[in-house]
């Protein structure tokens, strides 16, 4: 028997996210033909519905946010466990966004299912399904199986491909409301601010970040790492030694007390390679280092390194990054 | 205010990772399980309340085999909480739904204005434990929170949660879980006379309720990833000598960026 599943998507700007577009194609992956359902969270776009089956889901439900605005995991599990017992679900996929790790965890437990989240790899076998999931800040990898007859996986976004777009039935999208959630009048979302990231995309979700460390010399000096980072249209990042000396927030921060990134690429410029600073960034798939002291501990854990003076290598990187990509 | 902290004990994070000898989890053989990670931010920022709300107590709760969970309670206590409770199982459980059901089974029985726990353990990362907590308790909850602050006028809690491209500024009444993602770089340290006397101090112990050591999470197989080789060093007579290698190499070997 295929069993079924549901994926739940988050959007942003009206579309289904990459992160839920990945999810949709394991959700396909998984069951061949059988029918997958999908949820969004957010308000109704039908183009968002009809670019979604095509990676993969059959049906589109919407779940609005609760009236309090703002997402609260634990208001929208009793419309989750509703449309769960209508489809007799046994595995539910998400991304492993924060938001998304909040809803696992908040639905798995009701639901009284299996839960992983950051995962990696997964696959069905007699047991249960198997996911592998990076531990440890990536320094080891941990396969498990998840046994029960129901489980909630979140995917750690960019661990799979796009999916290939198929022809797709015309989205069925039914909107489902929201019974808002016992406590829904408690908690009330006062405001945002885009996340403080030095310029380019946010720090936990880029795709390459390049990172200064003290050998970048001054706060003025950091500009070099932002341009670098800009021309690549990557992520800025920090050790500590940067945010301890006020030179950038401590938002930008990687490490041990700071963010863990797992990007394609990593540039540590200036940074020496402490263990705390490297648990942060030993999950990146490329990690090239920059240091004038050919004995840092830094190229122990890089795949590329150059021995130099940050000051004039970051400068001649960014312009021939930018001779490459035509700007 | 009655603070509840809730603390993983975790290899130290100096640890060098081996593979037990059946390969299924991380050998335990000479690890020192410590607090660390968010966890210790959590007890931090629970010490920081205490010490603006006149009244509180912060309550630590660790939940496994001992000696580890009281062991790192003992160092909750040396930090300045005021009890420890340690929720006892025999052996070491790894499913984040299981030790949410076993905290939260205590958790409901006792008055918790606000149960701290990290928005992730410093091991399995798995980031489920604050919602499934709040789930299971009925009660508002959040994680990668920052800036949580205590407002006494309007008898609620401020604080920022963190999501991929934006920080929310929320405000909510107790009671209230929260994973914290709050890092302070230089949580406060335990002085050695507080370090004497938390060893004299008592460590109340409960059983996990039966039927929450069943997990439905098996580890299967750890692996470590093949040590990495060193960098393959660039040699280069003038910088954008130096740049245009580099770049040839991401683009047409390594392919991360077109
Ligand atoms: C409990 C705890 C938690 C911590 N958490 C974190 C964390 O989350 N993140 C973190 O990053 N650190 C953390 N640290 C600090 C960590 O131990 C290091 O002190 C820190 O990472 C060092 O930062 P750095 O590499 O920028 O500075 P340094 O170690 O001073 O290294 C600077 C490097 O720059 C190089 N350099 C200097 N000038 C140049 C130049 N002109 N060109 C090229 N290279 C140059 C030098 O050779 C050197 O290798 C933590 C420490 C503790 C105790
Ligand atoms: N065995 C445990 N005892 C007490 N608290 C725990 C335990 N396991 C996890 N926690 C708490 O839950 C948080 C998140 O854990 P996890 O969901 O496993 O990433 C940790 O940072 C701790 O605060």
């Amino acid at each position: 028997m295929t069993p079924a599943i549901l994926v739940i998507g988050e959007l942003r700007e009206d579309k289904p996210t990459d992160a839920s577009r990945e999810a949709a194609g394991v959700a396909r992956r998984l069951v061949g033909d059988a029918p997958v359902m999908g949820l969004l969270i957010g308000s109704p776009v039908e183009p968002a519905a009809a670019g979604w089956c095509r990676d993969g889901v059959d049906t589109v439900r919407w779940l609005a946010e609760p009236p309090a605005g703002g997402r609260l995991a634990g208001a929208l599990v009793p419309s989750l466990l509703a449309l769960l017992s209508e489809g007799s679900i046994e595995l539910v996929l998400l991304p492993s966004t924060g938001f998304g790790r909040e809803l696992a965890g908040a639905l798995a437990a009701r639901w009284d299912a299996g839960a992983a989240t950051g995962v990696t790899a997964i696959t069905r076998t007699a047991e249960g399904w198997e996911v592998r999931r990076p531990v440890f800040g990536g320094r080891a990898t941990e396969t498990r199986i998840l046994s029960g007859p129901r489980a909630v996986v979140a995917l750690r976004p960019r661990s799979f491909p796009a999916p290939e777009p198929r022809e797709a039935p015309a989205a069925a999208a039914v909107q489902a409301v929201v019974a808002p959630g016992p406590w829904a009048a408690g908690p009330t979302r006062i405001g945002s601010e885009p996340v403080v990231s030095g310029g380019g995309p946010a720090l936990g979700d880029a795709p390459i970040v390049v990172a200064g460390g003290r050998g970048v010399g001054s706060s003025d000096q950091f500009r070099l790492i932002e341009e670098l980072a800009g021309a690549l249209d990557a992520a800025v990042g920090a050790s500590r030694a940067v945010t301890d000396a006020g030179w950038r927030p401590a938002s930008l921060q990687v490490g041990q007390t700071g963010r863990t990134v797992t990007p394609q690429l990593y540039i540590a410029v200036g940074i020496s390679g402490a263990i705390q600073h490297v648990v942060g960034m030993i999950g990146s798939r490329v990690i090239v280092a920059i240091n004038s002291d050919p004995s840092a501990p830094i190229f122990k854990v890089a795949d590329y390194g150059i021995v130099g003076d940050l000051l004039q290598i970051v400068p001649a990187l960014t312009a021939e990054i930018r001779r490459v990509r035509g700007r | 205010m009655e603070i509840a902290v809730c603390v993983k004990p975790v290899p130290d994070p100096d640890t060098r990772l081996r593979a037990s000898p059946d390969q299924r989890t991380l050998d335990p053989e000479g690890v020192k399980y410590v607090l660390a990670g968010y966890d210790e931010s959590a007890v931090e920022q629970g010490l920081l309340l205490r010490e603006q709300i006149p009244g509180s107590a912060v309550r630590a709760f660790a939940f496994g085999p001992a000696p580890r969970a009281p062991e790192i309670l003992r160092s909750c206590l040396a930090l300045g909480c005021d009890s420890a409770t340690h929720v006892a199982a025999n052996e070491p459980v790894d499913d984040p739904l299981v030790v949410a059901a076993a905290l939260g089974t205590v958790l409901g029985s006792r008055p918790a204005d606000l149960i701290l726990v990290g928005k992730q353990a410093l091991d399995d990362e798995e980031g489920l434990v604050a919602p499934a907590l709040g789930a299971l308790l009925d009660r508002p909850s959040f994680s990668s929170v920052t800036d949580l602050r205590w407002s006494p006028d309007r008898a609620r809690f401020s604080f920022r949660r963190s999501t991929e491209v934006e920080v929310e500024r929320w405000e909510a009444p107790p009671p209230l879980v929260l994973g914290l993602q709050q890092a302070w770089n230089d949580p406060r340290t335990a002085k050695l006379p507080n370090v004497l006397k938390a060893r004299r101090m008592p460590i109340e112990s409960v059983p996990a309720a039966p039927g929450a050591a069943a997990g439905r999470s098996v580890p299967l197989r750890f692996d470590l990833p093949a040590p990495r080789a060193g960098a393959r060093m660039i040699e280069y007579s003038t910088p954008a000598e130096a740049a245009e290698r580099l770049v040839r190499i991401l683009r047409e070997e390594a392919k991360v960026f077109p």
